[in-house]
């Protein structure tokens, strides 16, 4: 892009020099000419084409192919076929029911231990993993915490179901991920295939995963096991292959001058050196795989994840928050666990008494709970006593009421939360929706196609062009441009706020360090969970997806810039500074330009994670494709959904495509 | 050091023969083709695109000798030894170990010979940050298979040899850079192997640890008698280590020689210049300086220095009596040296102007 902004001022002086038809190779020679020029020409060609052929103005109905009917069809056939067809009997039927009796198996298994057992269980474990000594202690303080805030929610029970699941799918997915990571690891071709899938799969919003597995499974806990399984398994995948490619050639080879045979240097030097990466993939497969088994509550997960749907769907804030709670609080405890693990690896020194390292910390943590297990179950009784519960959905309802009468309109000058959502859907929302809805459908298309060149190569432009034409093949196109308008308005928003956060966070130590635990701690939690407050302060409208929206974007775009801005080359910044530079001409001359690829990061990860949320926000009066989704889970119709959910794929490739950042060596992200 | 042991050993450890080992695009063709042969790096890159980094060589290691490999960075010398135990597989050539054809082997002799008979010291050490010090000294006997309680135990022993003694259970994050050498030495140690290969191994240190550990090296050999590759770029320390010193530019070995040979009389230009510092009364022995007794009383009068000795040493022994000095083998004068023979070796007069002088 900076060829756009800066060549035009070296080509001046030839666009003087040669007049007349000269002019046209100049714009020939200008590398962003030289990419529009074809362009233009075959959309010359193109356009009055297809305009004649099929009409301007929304997108040509004779193009439009029906899937919804033959995905209805679809799922009548296997409604109809599960009991009967082989590819049930012998297949599908078996991993479905694995994977129930597998969850019904870890569930009565905590359920077993008694609330004492588990909550031993869940401290130990926490504390073990951080590595028994005073740092651990602090991990397994906040699991001690966690698990009474559960407790004392009156979420004892979903909490367990919710875990049971997370154990199943984390097991699965990891496993997985490994298996897929050693083969990408060990072998270039399958690298080479993996990558682009697995990148694709990040960019897909977990909205999406949903409906596939209802399609085949039904809803029920098999399919929202298996979409989390998919849904978390990438990371892992990723890492580990990440992990053994970055392997000390010296020490492979170190390894193999001693003659070890390739499974001995897999195991004693390979997989070992690759620990660190393939915990932070654990890391963060939990982190998707609690986000995803909570959202799965849409396809019948049960636990917290349903306690918050039910809520929602009643708008009944103070349930909703009572479950939402403590899926934080677990994604806090899950995170400081294994990050507390991670950071442990290559810095321990073994000391202290034997019992406390190796498998013997671990024989020691199950003798521990089973113990209090057993104390338990002679002294209490198993479930968590009722009342040592306390409800907090009275007072959170009763606040919000409040916070409906006083805060949401009518208070003087600043107006109130509801009447900003008003405005912010009158004003912005519905002025940028209408907008694109009154483009030709040609004209968006080459504006794509066009932005699309511009950042890339011919391949960025055909496949952002037709992904976008998919949408509008799929009939959905109209609904598209809504959820585009959303995204685009968060998107604006989010980068907004994100680049100021971040360029103050950069530049302020102070703001810096106060900032970072609440960016930590927003960046764990699921998306699901943003809908919560943003539904008691804005009600539910569109606004209130696109705010939850900004607010989960936000941390990962602060986080980029500041990173990008103070990594820039510190001797660059004092030659600046040694030349009298002020403070403004450091920021604009030469950190911000240093740090272009981290904010053209920062841009492409807001983008995905926008769309993520105002497909979500499809739950809370977002409408457009995510009601679509949500529809079609929640009636069985699974043409409307699965249609919608293929348009949001499309649409999340395409807004990905004209964000990344120099195709080709853009994806380093997700290995970072 | 110690003397030429070559003369006396009945077969070579290693034997290699007309060694190529080209990088690049149908490497095959290079050793092949004659007509490449003459042509200097460069124009070989240019013509076929490919870099040979070891080109045509051959020598012999002998049983006790400290072999050294010498050359500045990118002649060739670490894929060269490389090239022994096939870390990097050869294009063409031979190499043998005790008779034994290596480039024949199939995977599990390699296996057993890389176990087993030579194993090798890394420039960047290449240990297992996850393990102890221990056991990444046991890490060659865990892969030969040999069970836990017994590898530990031999490793202990041979950490306590290095002068790690009570170092057992740190990591090797924990260990200085000279420390963690030790750590490589002892591993490459412990599988007992017939042949020690060193690539540049103290290149990383510390010029004061780079001493201590060549003392080490020196010790080492003299107890054990190991047979050693050595690769280095630092002359003072092949001078230092080598019996016999090979010397590599673009992958050739341009003179191969005990240093006295390669500092005292150099092949070429490129290894006159190369050996032009060196302190040469610390590397030529009073062999080379002395001449005939002149007559009797010479032969039978003043101090006595062994035809072995530094000229260095030779020249202390001549200035404290202010008269030359006799060069006495097996109790017999078999020469002498003045300040005038003594003068020409430091002025680096080569051996036929000394004969001149002499004569």
């Amino acid at each position: 892009m900076t060829a756009a902004v800066t060549t035009p001022s070296k080509e001046k002086p030839a666009q003087r020099a040669v007049p007349g038809p000269g002019r046209l190779a100049s714009v020939v020679r200008h590398r962003a000419g030289r990419k529009l020029l074809p362009l233009a020409v075959a959309a010359f060609v193109l356009v009055p084409l297809g305009v004649v052929l099929w009409g301007g103005g929304s997108w040509p109905a004779a193009l439009t192919v029906d899937v919804s009917g033959p995905l209805d069809d679809a799922n009548e056939w296997v409604i109809d076929n599960r009991e009967s067809h082989p590819l049930f009997l012998y297949f599908l039927l078996h991993l479905s029911n694995t994977a129930t009796d597998a969850v019904d198996a870890v569930y009565n298994g905590l359920d077993a231990l008694g609330w004492v057992g588990f909550a031993a269980l869940a401290v130990l474990f926490a504390w073990r993993a951080a590595g028994f000594d005073r740092r651990g202690a602090k991990t397994a303080g906040i699991a001690a915490v966690v698990f009474a805030v559960c407790g004392l929610l009156g979420m004892w029970d979903a909490t367990l179901l919710t875990i049971a699941l997370m154990v199943v799918a984390v097991a699965v997915a990891s496993l997985l991920g490994i298996a897929l990571g050693l083969a990408a690891g060990l072998s270039d071709r399958f690298h080479r295939m993996l990558r682009p899938v697995l990148d694709t799969m990040q960019v897909m919003p977990a909205f999406a995963y949903l409906l596939p597995f209802v399609l085949v499974f039904g809803t029920g806990t098999p399919a929202a096991l298996f979409c989390t399984v998919i849904y978390a398994a990438p990371p892992m995948a990723r890492l580990t292959a990440l992990g053994l490619r970055g392997a000390d050639a010296g020490v492979l080879e170190a390894s193999a001058s001693l003659g070890a045979s390739g499974r001995q240097r897999l195991w004693t030097a390979r997989l070992p050196l690759a620990r660190k990466e393939m915990l932070l993939g654990l890391n963060q497969t939990i982190m998707m795989a609690l986000s995803m088994v909570v959202i799965a509550a849409l396809v019948g997960a049960g636990g917290l994840g349903e306690e918050v749907y039910s809520a929602l769907s009643t708008v009944d804030v103070g349930k909703a928050l009572a479950a939402g709670i403590p899926i934080v609080l677990i994604a806090v405890w899950l995170d400081r666990t294994t990050a507390a693990a991670g950071e442990r690896i290559g810095t321990s020194v073994p000391g202290g008494s034997r019992l406390l390292h190796g498998w013997r910390a671990w024989a020691l943590v199950a003798v521990v709970t089973a113990a209090a297990a057993a104390a338990n179950r002679a002294l209490l009784a198993p479930t968590w006593p009722e009342g040592w519960t306390y409800d907090i959905s009275t007072p959170v309802n009763k606040a919000q009421d409040w916070i409906t009468e006083h805060l949401a309109s009518g208070v003087p000058v600043l107006g109130g939360t509801e009447v900003w959502s008003e405005n912010f859907t009158l004003w912005v929302l519905n002025p940028l929706r209408d907008g694109l809805v009154w483009l030709p459908w040609w004209a968006l298309l080459l504006i794509v196609a066009g932005l699309a060149w511009l950042v890339g190569t011919w391949a960025t432009a055909l496949t952002s062009t037709l992904a976008l034409g998919a949408v509008g093949v799929l009939g959905v196109w109209t609904k598209s441009l809504d959820t585009l308008s959303q995204v685009i308005a968060a998107l604006f928003v989010t980068l907004l706020l994100g680049f100021a956060l971040g360029v103050a966070a950069a530049r302020a130590g102070r703001f810096e360090r106060w900032m970072r635990p609440v960016l930590d701690a927003m960046q764990t939690m699921p998306q699901f969970v943003y809908l919560i407050p943003v539904v008691a302060l804005f009600g539910v409208t569109r606004a209130s997806a696109i705010i939850a929206a900004v607010v989960y974007a936000l941390p990962a775009v602060v986080r980029i810039t500041t990173q990008g801005i103070r990594e820039v080359d510190p001797a660059a910044l004092e030659a600046a500074r040694s030349l009298g530079a002020g403070s403004r001409q450091q920021l604009l001359q030469v950190q911000l330009p240093l740090a272009r690829p981290a904010l053209q990061l920062a841009v492409n990860q807001g983008v995905v994670l926008v769309l993520a949320v105002v497909v979500v926000g499809g739950l809370v009066g977002g409408g457009a494709l995510g009601y679509d989704v949500v529809k079609g889970l929640s009636r069985g119709e699974m043409g409307v959904g699965m249609t919608a959910g293929a348009a949001i794929v499309c649409l999340g490739l395409v807004l990905d495509r004209l964000t990344q950042p120099g195709a080709g060596r853009s994806r380093r992200r997700h290995e970072g | 050091m110690t003397a030429p042991e070559h003369t006396n050993a009945a077969e070579p450890v290693f034997s290699v023969r007309n060694l190529w080992k080209v990088f690049g695009p149908k490497a095959d063709r290079v050793p092949a083709n004659p007509e490449y042969a003459g042509l200097s790096a460069e124009e070989l890159r240019a013509r076929t695109g490919c870099t040979a980094a070891v080109r045509d060589v051959s020598f012999d290691v002998h049983k006790g000798e400290v072999f050294v490999v010498m050359g500045l960075s990118g002649s060739g010398k670490s894929t060269l030894v490389r090239c022994l135990t096939r870390l990097i597989e050869p294009t063409s050539g031979a190499v043998a170990i005790d008779g034994e054809d290596v480039l024949s082997m199939d995977k599990s002799r390699l296996r057993a010979l890389r176990r087993h008979r030579a194993s090798m010291v890394f420039q960047h050490f290449g240990l297992l940050p996850h393990r102890s010090v221990v056991d990444n000294v046991a890490y060659g006997l865990e892969i030969q298979g040999m069970g836990k309680a017994e590898r530990r135990a031999k490793a202990a022993e041979v950490v306590e040899k290095v002068g790690l003694a009570g170092m057992e259970e740190r990591r090797p994050g924990q260990l200085s850079g000279g420390q963690q050498q030790r750590v490589g030495l002892a591993r490459a140690l412990a599988v007992d192997p017939e042949v020690l290969l060193f690539d540049e191994p103290f290149s990383a240190l510390d010029p004061l640890i780079r001493r201590d550990m060549q003392e080490e090296v020196i010790r080492l050999h003299r107890e054990e008698g190991r047979t050693m590759v050595f690769i280095t770029h630092d002359l003072s320390e092949a001078l230092r280590l080598g019996t016999r010193i090979a010397l590599m530019r673009d992958g050739r070995i341009v003179q191969l020689g005990t240093p006295e040979e390669i500092v005292g009389s150099p092949a070429d230009d490129y290894v006159r210049d190369f050996v032009r510092d060196v302190a040469r009364e610390q590397v030529m022995t009073v062999r080379t300086a002395m001449r005939p007794a002149a007559d009797v009383a010479e032969a039978e009068a003043g101090a006595s220095v062994a035809p072995d000795a530094t000229v260095s040493a030779a020249i202390e022994a001549v200035a404290r009596t202010g008269a030359p000095a006799r060069v006495m083998e097996d109790g017999r004068c078999i020469g002498v040296v003045d300040h005038q023979g003594l003068l020409a070796v430091v002025a680096g007069l080569g051996p036929s102007d000394q004969k001149a002088v002499a004569a």
